[in-house]
């Protein structure tokens, strides 16, 4: 027993390192899967670098090297740095909807189990399960500026009729409203479901100390809740864009003047709308180096806290 | 990706035609060589193994695929094309068409990406606002070509204007399909209510104003003119600015859409708008108010009218007027609609494409395309043959005003370059729309947008 206890870390830790036994043997295991990365991931980030130095139109042979010059009209029209602006207000504006919105309302349910809380969590996930071009099409209806229910409704208390999704002022809110139904309700799901595996022994002994439904879920729920609460931001900051996609494509396209606009949308616009194939790759290529420094920043500032925190201990 | 085609036409019928197309198309890179070399091989074989396939031509059973924006549609323009697909398939049962949805604005995306992966349909109905591109970037084959001996004949009047828009170096490459112009439809019921006459519509931009401002002193909206298409065409804008004599692009190709005729005619657009008698609103609530019988005047495509049709049906007196002039001259609107063109390389296929359109092209598919959908006879003898439209348009007045400005119809423009499209778009997008629904300065805007597309187009 002894020498299995001692031998065994030890070949983790030469695997760990690439060498032993048991290093040999990963590779069939391993090579699947990064052949599958390769093909649908690093394959095609290298092929969108390249393409981001020539001129191609998609549909004949690619053209010549260009060198900067696809990044150079990039960022020289003023679109691009609109939508990556327009891409940050929807991470900072979605956020909550992906947090503490979703975090409350799951709590809530959580606080009253029962048939009731079932119909209603049920309800509150309907959007997710309806196909996301038929919601847009849905709202498009009910936005309707002339003859739309939206209107009607707001007319009820004596409010102006609106022009929701032609007016630059209030189009990005309603497409961010619009998104947050659908990502608030997914992630019910994902804190109801964190809710399920709280230290029970925690909620008894603040019961015991006759603490209050608020000071219990202040000090006691929403603490435990702090690792889902930072993968759903994090998630969120980064898929933002991404999520709003197909209501901005069916709703707005962009517009009005540019405000519902974002980088994956514009992306989508020169490549598949204007053939920009060199520039839509250049953008991509931008989009995907600001995420990677992101990542790498974050990642430092974690480890360097940590560090911290153990020098403090 | 056009690499792969020649070998699938070489398998079937075309071997010839598909080696010579191999040779060509793929010597330049050492890859493509082997394989053109491999093609060259393959239509050897077929040629010598499958001779009496090689012969075989339309006669034998053949299948195409036709992408249509208004096949699949709720509606006339569905029902139309689908009784042209019917009625074709009784004439040539040994044809199959194989109809693809596409919506109207992802034409040109759906076809370039289907052409990049090799999959492109035989035969396309594209838009006129698109089609300057594709002529430049995709492979599209001379209709006048393939048609050979037939095509003198089948030329014979059809609508020249429309013909020379489809011309490339000196052959057409697409015959008009579904063409449709401007026109000014009206609520003859609200004109009433507001103590208007219907049976004298506005003829010019000042009159549509005056109208539209009874018509919301009545309580409801006045008119709107649909400049900002969903499918980001601007055969609306065109018809703005030709009316008022101006033009996007001169005849040397210099960009003129900052003229000062433009500015004109898109300010009257505008005031309008400021002055409360058009809701800044897209033009699909604006068709969607009409429909109900709470707009006015409504100035758009005669594409349109099948669907506004069957809504007024019942509901109050729908009727027409000629664009309205916006100067002392005469009106040139200009026309939106599609061509067809045929993107099959394969020698088979291109013959059963031609029977096809030129089934659609005839005396007989535009005749359905008038009656069926309410697109415009682009045959001039078409309307007074009592044999064909003679008797649709004695009952059918709605479209005579159109049909009228038929005559005097101004060409379709589109900027120069293969980036023609995007030029469209960011001219719709940045200047009609801000101008038209959001007040801002026509002059300025004009003259931003025109720098940055003779930046983007490489014309002075």
């Amino acid at each position: 027993m002894t020498v299995v206890l001692t031998a065994a870390p030890a070949a983790v830790a030469d695997s760990s390192r690439g060498r032993g036994p048991r290093a040999g043997r990963a590779w069939p295991y391993l090579t699947p899967l990064l052949v599958l990365l390769f093909a649908w991931v690093y394959g095609p980030a290298l092929f969108t670098g390249v393409l981001s130095f020539l001129e191609w139109n998609l549909t004949g042979a690619p053209g010549g090297f260009v060198g900067l010059e696809n990044y150079a009209r990039l960022l020289r029209e003023p679109e691009f740095g609109q939508a990556a602006g327009q891409t940050m207000l929807y991470a900072a504006a979605l956020l909550p909807f992906s947090t503490i919105v979703p975090m409350f309302l799951a709590i809530m349910l959580w606080q009253r189990p029962g048939r009731t809380s079932t119909v209603y969590r049920s309800l509150l996930f309907l959007p997710v399960m309806v196909a996301p071009v038929a919601v847009a099409v849905s709202w498009r209806f009910l936005l309707n500026p002339l003859q739309g229910l939206a209107n009607e409704v707001i007319g009820v208390i004596g409010l102006p009729p609106m022009n929701w999704l032609g007016n630059p002022a209030s189009a990005l809110i309603v497409i961010v409203l619009v998104t947050a139904a659908k990502v608030t309700a997914f992630n019910m799901l994902l804190y109801s479901a964190a809710l399920s595996t709280l230290d029970r022994r925690t909620l008894q002994a603040a019961r015991l100390e006759s603490a209050s439904a608020w000071e219990t879920t202040r000090f006691i729920v929403i603490p435990q809740l702090h690792k889902t609460t930072l993968l759903l931001g994090v998630l969120s900051i980064v898929l933002a864009g991404q999520w709003v996609f197909t209501n901005v494509s069916v709703l707005t396209q962009g517009g009005p003047d540019g405000v519902t606009d974002n980088v994956y949308y514009r992306i989508y616009t020169l490549g598949f709308e204007f053939f920009e194939t060199g520039m839509a790759s250049a953008a991509a290529a931008i989009v995907l180096l600001f995420f990677a420094l992101a990542s790498l920043g974050w990642v430092l500032l974690t480890r360097s806290n940590r560090r911290r925190s153990s020098a403090n201990r | 990706m056009n690499v792969f085609r020649p070998s699938r036409s070489a398998l079937s019928s075309s071997a010839p035609s598909s080696s010579a197309l191999s040779s060509s198309a793929l010597s330049s890179h050492p890859a493509r060589r082997r394989l053109a070399a491999l093609l060259a091989v393959g239509s050897v074989l077929t040629v010598t193994g499958c001779a009496a396939a090689a012969e075989a031509g339309p006669a034998e059973d053949i299948t195409i695929t036709f992408s249509s924006y208004n096949y699949g549609t709720a509606g006339a323009a569905g029902e139309g094309t689908q009784a042209l697909l019917d009625a074709f398939a009784e004439k040539h049962p040994n044809i199959t068409v194989v109809p693809e949805a596409v919506p109207v604005a992802d034409v040109l995306t759906k076809t370039k990406t289907a052409v990049a992966a090799g999959i492109a349909p035989d035969v396309v109905q594209l838009g006129y606002s698109k089609l300057a591109e594709a002529l430049e970037t995709l492979p599209i084959q001379s209709i006048e070509d393939i048609a050979g001996d037939e095509w003198t004949d089948h030329a014979e009047g059809i609508n020249q204007a429309l013909i020379q828009t489809g011309e490339r170096d000196g052959t057409t490459h697409a015959l008009p399909y579904t063409v449709s112009i401007p026109t000014v439809f009206y609520n003859a019921d609200l004109f009433t209510a507001a103590g208007l006459d219907p049976e004298s519509p506005p003829t010019s931009i000042d009159e549509v104003a005056a109208a539209a401002e009874a018509i919301t002193a009545a309580g409801h909206y006045g008119v709107y003119f649909g400049a900002v298409d969903s499918g980001k065409s601007d055969y609306l804008t065109q018809s703005v600015i030709n009316s008022a004599g101006g033009a996007i692009v001169n005849e040397g190709g210099d960009i003129t859409l900052d003229s000062p005729e433009a500015i004109a005619g898109l300010t009257a657009v505008q005031d309008l708008t400021t002055q409360g008698l058009q809701p800044a609103v897209a033009v699909d609530d604006a068709v969607a108010a009409f429909s109900s019988g709470d707009l006015g005047m409504l100035v758009m495509t005669t594409a349109v009218l099948g669907n506004i049709s069957a809504a007024a049906e019942g509901n109050f007196e729908l009727r027409t007027s000629a664009f309205p002039t916006f100067s002392d001259e005469e009106a040139r609107p200009t026309h939106s609609g599609a061509s067809l063109v045929v993107l099959s390389d394969d020698e088979a296929k291109q013959q059963a494409a031609w029977e096809f359109v030129k089934f659609l092209t005839s005396k007989e598919g535009y005749t359905m395309i008038t009656e069926k959908i309410g697109y415009l006879p682009l045959r001039a003898d078409l309307a007074e043959d009592p044999e064909y439209l003679a008797g649709y348009f004695a009952e059918n007045k709605l479209l005579v005003p159109a049909l009228d400005q038929l005559a005097t119809l101004a060409p379709y423009l589109s900027f120069p370059s293969a980036k023609a499209n995007q030029a469209t778009v960011l001219f719709q997008d940045n200047a009609v729309s801000p101008i038209v629904l959001r007040d801002a300065d026509v002059k300025s805007t004009l003259t931003e947008v025109a720098d940055r597309i003779r930046d983007l187009v490489g014309a002075p």
